[in-house]
């Protein structure tokens, strides 16, 4: 047998193999693309960074919101040793061991998985070269004590995050806090990752894209550990992350404050707005919180419950959404539709009969400024009466429907009835009753005035939310209209959005608001007045007190106590309206001095009557649930 | 006996020239994959290439000593030599572990691979064993020691373990075929056993060795491209089973065949052509179709773990199986994403070892960084430049009177093409994840070392090769 050929044999296999390799490399290298795609997954990455939240200043420059930076201690499985010591581990963290197993398997089955984002399947993704926060939101002191000795424990070590810090613990409903966003909000824009914050109330949620800035994208070239190992290409295609211009409030953190302290033990609102611009300086709701109390995953699933299960609901936001009958505060509108519809007249008189409405015990006003003054019910009630029953019909009823219409509009041009345009979110419009109302509620061509009287003093089914009222105070204090109440002052050097720069007018010439801010004055300043226990020395102060019968469940409750005002009379800086919920008394007991020593607090910066503020701060009012 | 006029006269110098270019691009590419800004120098010895040069220098000296000593003296020491690798094999398992395997003697850094040489001192005896065998008078006794020499440095490196070197140990196999060992003697031995048989030869026996070749090929040729079924543009919606493309490629072979073979056999054996095609064609049809149809069968996990061995993985986004197939897949991602000229040479990234995606890529997985640097051009080059040497050894090799230069040339080329098919066919999807390095290329002092040592005795011996005549 002839061996020689078979060096053929095994040169055909040489050359053989030698082209296959050749038209498999044209094949990966030349022809298919995806193993340059699977390249590019593996080394080149896109790396979002996500610029620290815009800063908030309050209207005299003093920091409401920054950032602070916390730490994660993050852990990459790989690195860490077969024979650490988990029980030192567990003594330096101050864990269990048990806690320390329990967290690694929480990550492995929650951040340690991937959610398709269209077929919504969940699929494991842990990976254990990759680097997870093992705990989150350290403190710095938490950090310093442990860090010296993470290098003991290989795969763990320290990562900054910045997170929200508040300076001063006020202004909790304003503000808002930041919580990670959901899926869906992940899936609806494309700007967020999962594990991103994002604003969840207040001006924080309203102000969300002037507030998260835009994010930076660095390209880097990836290790096989997921580190950054260097810049793809020199960062030809880096851009850089811009943090949001800071946001100025209107809002005067210092009187925030006290207006919180007013109100500790009591239920109740302050809103202050600076009627020249529309920019509210205090917005009080209480009870509140403190706003750091939400910083971060871990005080946020700490507190937020009870936050929540809090009876007396410190969560809600009781200045914008919560609707109180206005009380004796309204007459102050009556009094300016009557004039303008040419129902009264100034100097219009109407007697004190009791028979009608109740009323206290006063002599007959004899003017619309008596009236005001004396906060006569009777009187407002035979005002009412003229502008919804003007004779415009032969029915009473059509004419009531025809006259009612007439009314509402007017209240809406003072921004009642309607949502204000603030820059917040969670706001309600309160309830300014109109034909189609009563028709609603009561059927077509059945009612008419003396059947919606109420009305009249601010009581029934008017209902306003304390912003409103704070609103018409700032109207009254303008003779006739307002800025849209609003948060930001500015953002960055641009100045407010622009439909705050618009003035509104209401339907109420400037004519006819003289007389009644004369009354406004006499409350305060004039013997008999309802607001005496408001006046300050050296201060012309208008305003006007409400008391509001109110029940719960059909029993009377105590009265809300309510006051708005407005200082100096002749050159505004500050309109004010305090609600004071179930207080007892009247609008003069207790709303009234509130109202005055914010107004003192803000225009003079100190309290000269420390008995007056000494009473209110004391004093514990409303259906506290303990 | 007669003296060469010079040392160089009968050199061969293609064979030397691209032992040096590969030896130099393989340099090159350890300097780019090991590159620290901080100790640029290619002569720092703190770093791998620094290391490397000093390889290269060491093994260039030790050719030059190699090329020295008189070739008579592989000849008549082959023994000896032998007896000392199979002694250094066995001292080696005495050594503590490096990596999960007793494969290191000496200290530290400086150790060496008793294994690398194993080959050498196995190429020399195989050489002498069967240069003095009886070709034409096989027994059982001259078949069983002929494989024992193979198979007694195998076993002691699979001690080890080293499955790497072991797996290149099976070259020696095309070795004994190109001299015509046959296992017919073996085979006989056993049909024999059957009464009433008594054949004096097998046709089984004598061409068993590429019979099983070409059988283990179908076999994971088959389990390669059958697996996935595919669909086709012209029939939308029909969906054929992937086994067709393999039918497909064996009709297509088989007819190439037939045709070639339709030309160079002579006038009278056209008929045996078509009849050898056809029994080809039909044997390979139904050993590939049974494996087809058992694998379909075969569990899950089994399927699974047969095809990661088989490096067959239909994943290139590397999402399900990147832990499993984590290095083919990266090597791949390299090699692929290099493109037709490369990145550029210190600009690949993925095989960079700064990365650190693909392990190895200074050792066993260097054809990464040079096929991402250098691009489908590169890799060609050096396809080509291992395919010059392995054909230019043939050459060689047949060109020798003496039966024992004969051998040891064919050993070292078909352990050439054993670690260059490997190598490189797994950094492309085409053969098994095997740790053994690319000859003359990867970083590493004993395969460089052992690789030269085997290259220059056979450039001495093929210098000689007028002094002698069996």
């Amino acid at each position: 047998m002839n061996f020689d050929s078979r060096k053929y044999v095994i040169v055909a296999f040489f050359v053989l193999t030698g082209v296959l390799y050749a038209i498999k490399l044209f094949y990966m290298q030349v022809v298919d693309d995806s193993w340059k795609l699977r390249a590019q997954q593996i080394a080149e990455h896109r790396r979002e960074i996500t610029p620290p939240r815009a800063v908030v200043f309050d209207r005299n420059g003093l920091k409401v919101v920054e950032n602070k930076t916390y730490y994660n201690l993050m852990m990459v499985e790989a690195d860490v040793s077969e024979d650490m010591d988990t029980m030192a581990f567990a003594e330096l963290i101050g864990w269990t061991k048990q806690e320390i197993i329990d967290r690694y398997k929480q990550i492995v089955k929650g951040e340690g998985t991937y959610t398709d984002p269209f077929t919504k399947k969940v699929t494991k993704n842990y990976q254990d070269v990759r680097a997870y926060p093992f705990i989150k939101e350290l403190t710095a002191d938490e950090m310093a004590k442990i860090a010296p000795h993470l290098e003991n424990f290989k795969g763990f070590y320290e990562e900054v995050a910045s997170m929200r810090n508040y300076p001063y613990a006020n202004g909790a409903n304003i503000l808002g806090y930041l919580s990670e966003a959901t899926r869906e909000e992940v899936d609806e824009d494309p700007f967020y990752r999962p594990g991103d914050k994002i604003g969840r109330a207040g001006i924080e949620r309203y102000y969300e894209d002037e507030f998260r800035g835009s994010k930076g994208v660095k390209y880097i070239v990836r290790s096989a550990r997921l580190n950054a190992v260097a810049s793809f290409e020199d960062g030809k295609y880096d851009t850089t992350a811009m943090q949001g211009d800071p946001i100025h409030l209107g809002l005067d953190i210092n009187l925030q404050d006290y207006g919180e302290q007013l109100l500790q033990n009591k239920k109740g609102c302050i809103v202050a707005i600076d009627p020249k611009t529309g920019e509210i300086l205090a917005l009080v709701s209480a009870p509140s919180f403190d706003p750091n109390l939400l910083v971060g995953n871990k005080k946020i699933r700490r507190n937020y419950p009870a936050l929540l299960e809090d009876l007396n609901k410190p969560l809600f936001p009781r200045p914008l959404a919560s609707e109180y009958m206005p009380g004796s505060t309204f007459k102050l509108l009556q009094s300016l539709i009557g004039m303008q519809e040419g129902v009264i007249t100034k100097d219009s008189g109407f007697p004190c009969n009791k028979g009608v409405v109740g009323c206290h015990n006063h002599p007959s006003a004899q003017n619309v400024t008596q009236a005001v003054k004396m906060s006569c019910n009777p009187y407002y009630y035979a005002v009412a009466r003229r502008i919804i029953q003007q004779g415009k019909d032969k029915s009473s009823f059509k004419d009531s429907e025809i006259g009612l219409q007439v009314w509402a509009d007017y209240m809406h041009s003072f921004g009642l009835g309607v949502k204000l345009d603030t820059d917040i979110t969670g706001l309600r419009a309160g309830n300014i009753p109109d034909p189609a109302y009563y028709d609603r509620w009561r059927g077509k061509g059945t009612w008419k005035f003396s059947a919606i009287q109420s009305i009249s003093i601010g009581q029934g089914e008017v209902q306003l939310t304390p912003l409103q009222l704070a609103n018409v105070a700032a109207i009254m204090a303008n003779r006739g209209w307002y800025y849209t109440p609003h948060f930001v002052k500015s953002i960055g050097n641009n100045g407010p959005l622009d439909k705050y720069r618009k003035k509104n007018y209401t339907m109420v010439d400037a004519k006819h608001f003289p007389p009644v801010i004369e009354g406004m004055r006499g409350c305060v300043h004039d013997a008999g007045g309802t607001a005496r226990l408001a006046r300050i020395d050296g201060l012309t102060m208008c305003g006007k007190t409400g008391t509001v019968e109110n029940y719960y469940r059909g029993v009377k409750q105590k009265n809300h106590s309510v006051f708005i005002a407005f200082a100096p009379m002749d050159d505004p800086k500050i309109a004010i309206a305090v609600f004071i919920e179930n207080a007892g008394g009247g609008g003069g007991t207790w709303a009234a001095p509130t109202a005055s020593l914010m107004i003192e607090q803000y225009l003079y910066g100190e309290i000269k009557s420390t008995a007056k503020e000494k009473r209110i701060l004391d004093a514990k009012l409303s259906n506290w649930e303990e | 006996m007669r003296k060469n006029e010079s040392i160089t006269g009968t050199f061969d110098w293609p064979l030397f020239i691209v032992f040096l270019m590969i030896m130099f691009f393989g340099l090159a590419t350890v300097y780019s994959v090991a590159y620290d800004p901080e100790h640029s120098s290619i002569f720092s010895f703190s770093e791998k290439y620094g290391k490397q040069v000093m390889w290269i220098s060491i093994a260039l000296f030790l050719g030059m000593l190699v090329f020295l000593i008189d070739s008579d003296i592989y000849r008549n020491f082959a023994i000896p030599i032998y007896a000392f690798v199979v002694v250094l094999l066995v001292i080696v398992l005495f050594m503590p572990k490096i990596n999960g395997a007793r494969a290191w003697l000496g200290i530290g850094s400086m150790g060496i691979q008793p294994a690398e040489f194993a080959k050498i001192g196995t190429a020399i005896l195989l050489a002498k064993y069967l240069s003095i065998m009886n070709i034409k008078q096989q027994t059982t006794q001259s078949v069983l020691i002929a494989l024992g020499i193979v198979l007694i440095p195998m076993g002691l490196i699979l001690l080890q373990p080293d499955a790497g070197t072991f797996v290149v140990f099976t070259a020696f196999i095309f070795v004994l075929y190109r001299e015509g060992v046959t296992f017919d003697p073996i085979v006989l031995l056993l049909i024999n056993l059957i009464p009433g048989i008594k054949f004096k030869k097998t046709w089984v026996g004598t061409h068993f060795i590429p019979i099983a070749f070409v059988t283990i090929f179908l076999c994971v040729l088959t389990l390669i491209i059958s697996k996935d079924p595919y669909t086709l543009d012209l029939f939308p919606g029909e969906e054929f089973s992937g086994y067709w493309r393999m039918f497909i490629a064996l009709f297509i072979v088989s007819l190439v065949g037939f045709i070639i073979m339709r030309i160079i056999f002579p006038k009278r054996e056209k008929n045996r052509a078509a009849l050898i095609a056809l029994i080809a064609f039909v044997l390979s049809t139904i050993l590939t179709a049974t494996v087809n149809v058992v694998f379909e069968k075969l569990a899950s996990h089994q399927k699974e773990r047969i095809e990661l061995a088989l490096g067959i993985f239909d994943d290139p986004t590397g999402k399900v199986k990147d832990g499993a197939d984590y290095n083919r897949n990266r090597a791949m991602a390299a090699v692929g994403s290099g493109g037709f000229a490369g990145k550029g040479y210190r600009n690949g990234f993925v095989s960079s070892v700064k990365t650190n995606h693909v392990p190895e890529s200074e050792t066993d997985f260097i054809f990464c960084p040079w096929a991402e640097e250098w691009g489908f051009l590169g890799s060609l080059v050096l396809v080509c430049l291992y395919l010059f040497m392995m054909l230019r050894i043939i050459v060689i090799a047949e060109r020798q009177r003496s039966s024992f230069n004969r051998i040891y040339a064919y050993s070292v080329a078909v352990i050439l093409f054993y670690h260059f098919a490997i190598n490189v066919g797994m950094n492309i999807g085409l053969a098994p994840i095997i740790g053994i390095p690319l000859p003359f290329f990867s970083y590493g002092g004993s395969s460089m070392m052992s690789f030269s040592i085997m290259l220059f005795i056979l450039l001495k011996l093929d210098s000689q090769r007028r002094d002698v005549l069996n």
